[in-house]
């Protein structure tokens, strides 16, 4: 099966070295401005952002170089 | 003269082909005959009414620790398994630095919950390089095991402190690549990382820190070898488990490598998202990728006491710290402080319907003995009080040696879980064998899964559940010339009784050093056990020859 006939599944990336919810706002989300894009990335990505909440992350930057960030919303699921 | 005949059995190959009736006769430690046998050998069983299959293999386990002093892996050999995959979820005990024991000490009492004394009183530190652990657990082993490396070793190996800080340089990547390549060398089965685990002070463990491109590099390095890469998804989360199969898909297919991911339960609250995971699964395979999800058979059912942490308070942070950092002093103190039970008791609300079901299953002291076996709601009743109460009051009382069961707390959906492990991309494995050990047994996975999902619910055909632990097994691990009774195989062989195996009733047992408890269950219905040729246990005789292997075994032979 080609890639291209996989089906939708939610679109989600891995982080690149440094990378903060601001970089991958303006990479990932341009048509937002940084402050949406961020607080879009940070509420659909809850099991990174609520890490820092719970004091289990790791210092300024919430995001952990193995994450996996959505960056879009749930899909519905029929 | 055969060195070893069994007799009139009803041969359950491993191919997933009709069982059949026929003798089987071993010379050294290969196969050499299947049919009618009228030779005498230097030793016989009898298996007259019972099953005969290639021995099982469990790839998901944490005997690493317990090899050290108990080449056998009791009692998971007594149960049938001949094969077993230590070094999951990151972690291995090899390849050390010295100075990194206690580090990783912490990280499997945390994850593994395996107890410190054990550590301290049972492992003799002679080694850090892989291939020295190699040489220090092949003394004595009776089992054969295929070990991972974990990532989370290999990081604190090239990056020391920085491990668990950073992301790797380019340098250090390719370190951990000619890391990897000696451990490899020495005989290990795959790479292992994890994508949720937590270290000893509740922060990510090293892997954790790693980026694409350094899960690619050691990616590349078990291409060259054809060997597997394990890991533990994000599985609470159906999105998040999907985007990392896709992860391991694309791994699959660039490095020509089988991945497999653990665990997958099958929840009533999950059952949709499961079925999500195993639609995109099927789709992986239907590209050419090899993603196995691991699949157990056991329903989950957990045992506690406040004297260590369980992984039913991980969610309830004033609960899980002061059972993972408190002396056993201080907890009681915490717990028999009125103000604090004020603050305790709302933070645990969401699991309130849970308490009265709790089952008392141990004490010390004679006064409580009366409670044991009644649920937290009777003993609410005749102590006049509510069952968290209860529950707290008995664990003060006992020094923390008050142990409740929560039972059937999921994967319980008998033909859900049925339809899972019948599927043609589903592991059968997960039972993480060695590990949890105050929490719940790892061990008669394989005895539940024949007992209940093939006998009494006759969910699954014996042929098939064979196949799905023994040549399967050792197809999807490259575990060569084992898995299947046939001529020219190694002769490891499970003798079982269909119509009496089970898994055996779960009970707390002093055998860890340290003078440490563990759960087990005895096995019911296996007969002998057949490793290499040799008997390494029997019902009758109990645990025997030693000639358990390290597999794949070296380079060459995975290269072959």
């Amino acid at each position: 099966m080609p890639v291209a006939q996989l089906s939708r599944v939610r679109k989600s990336i891995l982080p690149l070295i440094e990378d903060d919810w601001s970089s991958i706002a303006n990479r990932e989300l341009p048509d937002l401005s940084e402050k949406d894009g961020v607080s879009s990335l940070q509420s659909w990505n809850l099991h990174v952002y609520m890490r820092a909440a719970a004091r289990m992350g790791t210092g300024s930057n919430d995001i952990l170089p193995s994450d996996v960030i959505f960056i879009e919303p749930p899909l519905a699921h029929g | 003269m055969y060195d070893l005949v069994i007799r009139n059995g009803k041969v359950v190959d491993g191919t997933g082909a009709p069982a059949y009736d026929a003798d089987i006769a071993v010379k050294g430690n290969r196969i050499v005959k299947i049919g009618k046998v009228t030779e005498g050998a230097r030793e016989e069983v009898d298996a007259t009414g019972k099953v005969v299959s290639p021995g099982f293999i469990d790839p998901h386990t944490h005997f690493d620790a317990q090899l050290l002093w108990d080449g056998c892996a009791k009692p998971a050999l007594a149960h049938g398994v001949t094969t077993i995959v230590p070094g999951n979820c990151s972690l291995s005990l090899a390849p050390l630095k010295a100075k990194h024991r206690m580090k990783l000490v912490g990280m499997f009492n945390q994850i593994e919950e395996m107890p410190l004394k054990a550590f301290k009183e049972g492992v003799v530190w002679d080694w850090e390089t892989f291939s020295e652990y190699i040489t220090r657990i092949r003394k004595g082993l009776a089992i054969n095991v295929a070990p991972l490396v974990g990532h989370s070793v290999i990081r604190l190996w090239v990056m020391n402190e920085a491990a668990t800080e950073r992301t790797a340089t380019d340098a250090e990547i390719a370190e951990m690549q000619g890391v990897l390549r000696e451990c490899l060398d020495a005989g290990a089965a795959g790479l292992s990382t994890s994508y949720v685990d937590m270290d000893e002070k509740l922060l990510p463990v090293p892997s954790r820190y790693a980026d694409a491109r350094e899960v690619e590099a050691l990616a590349s390095v078990l291409g060259e070898y054809g060997r597997v890469l394990q890991i533990v998804p994000e599985f609470y989360d159906s999105d998040l488990t999907i985007a990392r199969l896709d992860q391991l898909a694309e791994l699959s297919l660039k490095y020509n490598i089988p991945t497999t991911f653990s665990p997958l339960f099958m929840n009533a609250d999950n059952v949709d998202a499961v079925n999500r995971v195993m639609a995109r699964v099927d789709e992986q395979f239907a590209r050419g990728a090899r993603v196995w999800p691991q699949v157990q058979t056991r329903p989950i059912d957990i045992s506690f006491s406040f004297s260590v942490p369980s992984l039913l308070f991980m969610r309830f942070p004033s609960w899980y710290r002061i059972m993972r950092f408190g002396t056993p002093e201080e907890i009681i103190a915490f717990f028999s402080d009125a103000d604090n039970r004020k603050k305790l008791i709302p933070e645990v609300a969401p699991l309130q319907g849970l308490w009265p079901t709790l089952v008392l299953r141990h004490v010390e002291t004679d006064a409580n003995q009366k409670y044991v076996g009644k649920t937290l709601k009777e003993i609410a009743e005749l102590r006049n009080t509510t069952p968290i109460e209860a529950m707290m009051d008995l664990s003060v009382e006992e020094g923390l040696e008050a142990h409740f069961l929560s039972a059937g707390m999921g994967h319980n959906d008998d033909a859900k879980v049925a339809g899972l492990l019948n599927h043609p991309h589903v592991h059968i494995g997960a039972s993480d064998g060695g590990a949890h050990i105050l929490s719940f047994s790892t061990y008669g996975d394989t005895g539940y899964l024949f007992s209940h999902f093939v006998r009494d619910l006759n969910l699954m055909t014996v042929e098939l559940a064979v196949k799905k632990i023994t040549s399967d097994t050792a197809a999807i691990w490259g575990i060569p010339d084992r898995g299947l009774l046939k001529e020219g195989m190694i002769a490891d062989i499970a003798v079982f009784d269909l119509s009496t195996i089970a898994r055996g009733e779960e009970k707390f047992v002093n055998d860890v050093p340290g003078d440490g408890h563990r759960y087990v269950r005895d096995s019911h219905g296996v007969d002998t056990v057949i490793v290499g040729g040799g008997i390494a246990w029997s019902e009758a005789e109990g645990y025997q020859d030693v000639r358990g292997e390290v597999l794949p075994g070296v380079r060459e032979m995975a290269a072959a």
